[in-house]
């Protein structure tokens, strides 16, 4: 037999063992989406919950303190998840879905943002909305250092504040109808940007600090 | 898919296909890698050994070519302005071996030298041995045999270094095995590129032919040995005999050798460049093996640097502003790892070519394969390899610079 063949024979074993990993890889990845979609639905019914407690607050006499221990304890869980699909978004690089799941995340946060405002108006509660936008995409080098620092200075103040802060990341630029509205409202121009009870934006390192201010 | 996934996968693919692509020679040729044809005719040989400041090695090379089970027709030391005593060595030699001649010749390099040596040869073969290298006793009887096919040009046999105490010279016999392995396997589908200067036994015509060697290439070797295959000769490998050569022992001297042998191997390019994808084996396979090998190295390297260099900037910046704002530099989040699809296919990688070392060890019966040096091989990987698509980048530029010097 001819050995030259076993050139074409070797491209054909590569091509079969290459799609086998990236099919194996694809898989991998996709698992996670789908860990992901399962905590969004989780999410999503338990946001859901909340917000028909908010819309019936006018009909039904709710118990604020428990709403507001509710709403603390959701803003923990999708903060705790959201660093977790950070990591699994980092190490994803052939299932673009990913992309979607995040989207969707990003929604149910700004849902989630949202009701909190109303829970907070309604129930006269002393938390604060800490929303920290921060662009997803094509990052330039400065800013995604300064990224990582309001991300790690954030979950500090977090950690030091607990329950007085409501910590909202939510990604800016990901072409979200809902999300660019918010951006227009508060004129968020610049990021990554920290958006302190919907009044006051910091943006510098520097005066990244000055969240302790606000917050006592 | 980012760009750099893109690159990640397109670098995997073709480690795989070089891994399948050996693998699967090694699966149908296996009975056959020690194989060597008998003697049916006899054939003269003339030996030529260029020497430039030998007098360390001359003596032993000497000694080990006459100590060569098939007879020698002569020895030619082309002793090529040699500023110590390697003439004065020679001389002495020749009162005890007839049959050794000794050309004193004006430093005109290796290549020269061994055209000259041609010229003087009457042997129908003719070796040519590098003076710090030493033929095994069945070297020259165990090549003979493939100079019954007309269409052999060239044989070589399996060239292992002979200082392996040192670190350096054990990262080099692992390459050396590996190198020998590959290149046996290459031959089964006539695609040795190289026979290398340690020891190469040509048909005298066929060096006639392609007008002996290449006096401006770095590597001489390699360029006879394309030349041979535009030519139309076929090349063969043994395993079963080795030569020994000496190796560099320190990094500088190391790291030279390997930028003259890129060098070498870009001036073939060039040289050639006009054939590429197109004569025979020399067109389809080796221009294109080392014009990847090199762009993949250089490319790779670019890559590599401006990751390298993103990441520190990145860092610095982070750390910078982490400590104006006495925020922490790390945090337990930073401990958990996520393994990418490209980090398990990596590993993969690094495994099959973990164990594709460990069979070209094992196969060469090489005594570095043992539990004291697994962690050399692994060292090899890590540490050896990696620092030649530096070497690449550093002989481009000094091939584009024009700095081609031997030495």
């Amino acid at each position: 037999m001819n050995q030259k063949y076993v050139f074409l024979q070797a491209l054909i074993v590569t091509i079969i063992i290459f799609n086998v990993g990236v099919f194996l890889g694809y898989k991998l990845e996709g698992s996670r989406i789908n860990q992901i979609n399962d905590w969004y639905l989780e999410a999503d019914m338990e946001l859901l919950d909340q917000r028909i407690q908010t819309d019936a607050f006018d009909i039904i006499d709710f118990d604020c303190n428990a709403v507001i221990k509710e709403n603390i304890n959701f803003a923990d869980n999708i903060f705790e998840k959201a660093k977790v699909i950070q990591r699994y978004e980092d190490a994803n690089k052939i299932n673009s879905d990913i992309i979607l799941a995040h989207k969707r995340y990003d929604l149910l946060r700004t849902l989630f943002w949202i009701n909190s405002m109303r829970i907070k108006e309604k129930c006269q509660a002393n938390y604060h909305n800490i929303v920290y936008f921060y662009q997803y995409n094509n990052v330039p080098l400065e800013q995604d250092a300064k990224q990582a620092v309001f991300s790690n200075f954030l979950s500090k103040i977090k950690q030091e504040e607990g329950d007085k802060v409501m910590l909202i990341p939510i990604a800016a630029v990901n072409n979200l109808s809902a999300v660019n509205l918010l951006l227009e409202k508060y004129e968020i121009k610049e990021l990554p940007v920290v958006l302190i009870d919907e009044k006051t934006k910091l943006t510098d390192v520097q005066t990244l600090d000055d969240i302790r201010r606000y917050l006592n | 898919m980012e760009f750099l996934s893109i690159v990640y996968l397109t670098y995997m693919f073709i480690a795989i296909y070089f891994l399948a692509f050996f693998i699967m020679l090694y699966i149908r040729n296996k009975n056959e890698l020690f194989y060597f044809p008998p003697i049916t005719k006899k054939y003269s040989i003339s030996v030529l050994v260029p020497a430039f400041n030998e007098e360390k090695t001359i003596s032993d090379t000497i000694e080990a070519i006459f100590a060569s089970e098939y007879p020698i027709e002569e020895l030619i030391v082309l002793n090529d302005g040699s500023k110590d005593n390697t003439g004065k060595i020679v001389e002495r030699l020749m009162k005890k071996y007839p049959k050794l001649k000794l050309l004193n010749k004006e430093n005109s390099g290796k290549a020269d030298s061994l055209n000259q040596g041609i010229k003087m040869a009457t042997g129908e073969l003719i070796a040519v041995v590098d003076a710090d290298s030493y033929p095994s006793k069945d070297s020259f009887r165990k090549l003979v045999g493939f100079f019954d096919d007309k269409k052999v040009g060239v044989a070589t046999s399996c060239i292992v270094p002979r200082n392996k105490s040192g670190f350096l010279e054990k990262m080099q016999v692992i390459e050396y095995n590996v190198i020998a392995f590959t290149r046996k396997l290459l031959g089964f589908v006539d695609a040795i590129y190289v026979t290398p200067g340690p020891l190469a036994l040509y048909r005298k015509s066929a060096l006639i032919k392609i007008g002996g060697f290449d006096k401006k290439n770095l590597t001489e070797d390699i360029e006879a040995t394309w030349h041979l295959v535009y030519a139309g000769y076929e090349r063969k490998m043994t395993l079963s005999s080795n030569v020994t050569t000496t190796v560099p022992t320190k990094f500088k001297a190391w790291f030279n050798q390997r930028k003259r042998w890129s060098i070498g191997g870009q001036q073939c390019i060039m040289k050639y460049k006009k054939h590429f994808l197109r004569r025979g084996m020399l067109g389809l396979f080796i221009l294109p093996f080392f014009v990847l090998q090199l762009s993949l190295g250089v490319f790779g390297m670019g890559i590599f640097l401006y990751l390298i260099g993103r990441k520190f900037l990145d860092k610095y910046l982070f750390v910078k502003y982490s400590i104006n704002l006495d925020s922490p530099i790390l945090t337990m989040n930073d401990l958990y790892i996520t393994p990418s699809v490209l980090n398990y296919l990596g590993i993969v990688l690094f495994l099959i070519g973990g164990l594709f070392t460990i069979l070209a060890l094992y196969i060469m019966k090489d005594s570095i394969l043992n539990k004291q040096n697994i962690f050399k091989i692994l060292f090899y990987f890590l540490l050896y390899l990696p620092i030649y698509p530096f070497i690449s980048v550093i002989a481009l530029y000094n091939y584009i610079k024009g700095n081609r010097k031997w030495r």
